[in-house]
Parts: C-alpha cells; structure tokens; sequence
C-alpha cells in the first residue's frame, strides 16, 4: 500500500472489499440524479440520501435474493 | 385531431449549452443560468470519474481493449478522451513485464472502468435535459415553471 501511486496504479487493496464502491458509486449517481429532478434546493440533501439508501437496499435485497437462489434452491432442485 | 400544441410548447434546442455540457459535465446547465444545479451536477459527474481513476487507474478508461464501455465513458467529454490519451502513452505501449502493476485486474479494473462509465451514461442524461432546461430556471423556479405550464 505505501508503494501505491493515486491515478497510475489501481488500487488493488479493495480488491477484498470491492462492494463497498457501490456506496461512493451510488451516491454519485444520487448528486446528478436529484440535481436534474428535485425542485426546491432545501431538501435536495435530503433527496441524496434518501435515494442512495434506496439503491444500496435494493441491490442488497437483490445480492441477498441470487444468493438464496444460487446457495440454497439450486442445490435442493440438484437433490436426487 | 385538432393540434393541441401551442407557440409556448416548441423546443428551441440549445446546441451551445449541449456542447458546452458535453466539454466539461454541468457548464450546459451553468450556461442557461441554472448555476447551482450545473455546479452539482458538474461536482458528482466529476466525483464519479475521480473515483473511478483512483480505484482502477488511468487504465480504467482504454478505447482499444474496453471499446464498448469507453462508447460510454466519452459521453463526460475531454476529460475521458485526456485518461485515455495518458493511457494510450504511458501504460499501453511498455511491455507486459512494466506494466504488471500499471494495469488494473479484476474487480478493481471492473470498478474503475463501471465508476466512470456511469459518470458518463449520468452526463448523457444531462445533456438531455439540458435540450429543454429553460434560461434561469434554477431549483424553485423549475417548480414554478411547471406548475405553471400544468396549470
């Protein structure tokens, strides 16, 4: 890590913990998004959050559903 | 069928505030006098590609091996085209030997390349709203303009 040059090299230490981009990801999206469609300024933030934790539920929800499929049906529906 | 459009309803597209949205993300909207809500837009467009620099490199933008998502990236203007110049210079031509540590694997290069694609794909979106935003249409005043225009 202390070898590490920003911009030149990736960044390989999250490579454990690449899920967790979702969040800064998200929220990026979140700051475009609600600048285009939220009509007053003073609950703009508000918008930010509440969106960013809408799609970060949402894909956990998804993540949590495939795993369930992948991890538990698909293996009963492989039963003799 | 009678023709319920009026004078009031045509779209005058503004080509000046798309170009100028597409050269640096959120300055379309600055132009038409909508600063605030460009210069959000101008600070997340731009957090995305910053991210995705920082996470994948500048190896996250490559037109020649990532062709397709770079068809989205260009979309945040020369700021993609100038990584993608930096990478077509510095990494891409060394050998495999000097670049093993340059170039991005896996989930950070999946990360990197994702991060500026959506900061791309977000500024196309801007670039269409920017066809129709209105001169000084700000936050409150967008709101106004619509409830006028329902009403």
């Amino acid at each position: 890590m202390l070898a590490w040059t920003p911009f030149l090299e990736p960044m390989n230490a999250m490579q454990s913990v690449w899920y967790l981009l979702l969040l800064p990801m998200v929220f990026g999206i979140s700051v475009v998004y609600r600048a285009l469609r939220e009509k007053q300024y003073a609950t703009y933030w508000r918008s930010v959050a509440i969106m960013s934790g809408q799609v970060v539920i949402g894909i956990v929800g998804i993540a949590v559903a495939l795993g369930f499929f992948v991890q538990i049906v698909i293996p009963l529906l492989n039963q003799p | 069928m009678s023709n319920t459009y009026s004078n009031n309803d045509s779209i005058s597209i503004n080509f000046t505030a798309i170009v100028l949205g597409w050269l640096l993300p959120g300055l379309g909207h600055v132009s038409v006098g909508q600063k605030r809500r460009g210069f959000l837009i101008m600070g997340g467009v731009l957090f995305l590609v910053f991210c995705g620099a920082l996470v994948g490199g500048i190896d996250a933008v490559d037109h020649n091996k990532d062709g397709l998502w770079f068809i989205a990236q260009v979309w945040c203007g020369p700021v993609v085209i100038g990584i993608d110049l930096l990478n077509q210079t510095f990494i891409a031509p060394l050998p495999i030997a000097d670049k093993v540590t340059l170039v991005g694997l896996s989930h950070a290069n999946e990360m990197g390349t994702l991060f500026i694609a959506m900061a791309g794909l977000m500024n196309f979106v801007v670039l269409l709203d920017v066809i129709q935003a209105k001169r000084g249409e700000d936050f409150e005043l967008r709101s106004h303009a619509q409830d006028r225009r329902a009403s």
